[in-house]
């Protein structure tokens, strides 16, 4: 008998926890690329382009919830060195929709907390748009910045 | 019957503890951008049909030494998207002459030998910088007089727009 419950207890807990381990995910799928910017014109991509907007993809449960909490760069570097270039995201810059038909969109601030309960779909994709203000005399060139989404799921 | 009991315990609590414990994962993505010099577009010389009589067609080609051309400065190298805004008439007051059957060339260097011929429209056309950004685009058409054309002097507005792309 006791065995048997040690054994069944074992069992249980892999039970207990392969679902968020196996099911719950976060990728990134698309960068935010802003393209061809010019020297002292600021430029902007919606979260609704669906070339140049960034992207990510999250997977949990159906009907648990996740907390989604962006890490955004301030400034995108120079990637040949030698200067950096202001990025900001306005409180409009981030629209997560469900995969399912009914989904609706939901847009939402980039720059703090959110967590959704997930009703209609097991998962979702987050779409992140933002704008960079090159300097009039802005080095050419290309320039990068990392953008973390980190999801907590429950 | 006591050793069955503490197990039992232990196992509720460990289920309960699997089941509050929330789990974080992250995902990066990259911003990027490329910085260019403005770019400057210059309408260089204008598309001169000279004299035209009624009834009687006449076509500037784009290497002729009338025909419009657009001076361009940007990024060197650069990809760049070129489109236009044509008139179908030139006017003379209320007097239209109709204009159409446009041409065009684009080239690295301020010669139309070598060309690259493409046709001017609304749509894009796309090219590119020379390594020291510079574009030269020319551009022609045929004027169709009528055969009660009246004299005068028209004109029209040819409008060159570019992009980086």
């Amino acid at each position: 008998m006791y065995r048997c419950l040690i054994v069944l207890s074992c069992l249980a807990l892999a039970t207990a926890t392969r679902p968020l381990a196996a099911q719950s995910t976060v990728t990134g799928i698309r960068n935010l690329d802003f393209g061809p910017v010019i020297r002292g014109v600021p430029s902007s991509v919606s979260p609704n382009d669906p070339i140049r907007s960034g992207r990510f993809y999250v997977k949990h449960i159906i009907n648990r919830q996740v907390q989604v909490q962006f890490t955004l760069p301030t400034r995108l570097n120079r990637v040949a060195g030698g200067g950096n270039m202001p990025i900001t995201f306005a409180t409009t810059d981030a629209v997560a929709k469900g995969t399912a038909p009914t989904s609706n969109p939901v847009t939402f601030n980039p720059n703090t907390t959110i967590t959704f309960t997930l009703t209609s779909s097991a998962d979702f994709f987050i779409n992140l748009g933002g704008r960079v203000s090159p300097a009039a005399g802005q080095a050419t060139g290309a320039y990068a910045g990392t953008i973390t989404l980190t999801c907590t799921f429950f | 019957m006591r050793t069955t009991t503490r197990v039992s315990a232990a196992l509720v609590a460990i289920l309960s503890l699997a089941a509050s414990t929330a789990q974080a994962q992250s995902a990066n993505i990259t911003a990027t951008a490329v910085v260019f010099q403005a770019m400057t577009v210059t309408g260089a010389r204008t598309l001169d049909f000279g004299n035209v009589f009624p009834g009687v067609a006449k076509t500037i080609a784009v290497a002729a030494a009338t025909s419009g051309r657009f001076d361009l400065t940007g990024q060197n190298s650069a990809n760049v998207n070129v489109s236009f805004t044509l008139p179908a008439n030139l006017t003379s007051g209320a007097n239209n002459l109709p204009i159409g059957t446009w041409t065009g060339c684009t080239n690295a260097t301020n010669t139309t030998t070598g060309c690259t011929s493409f046709t001017p429209s609304a749509s894009t056309t796309s090219t590119a910088f020379s390594g020291v950004g510079a574009l030269f685009v020319w551009v022609g058409g045929t004027v169709t007089p009528g055969g009660a054309q009246a004299a005068g002097t028209y004109n029209g507005t040819v409008t060159l727009t570019a992009a980086y792309f």
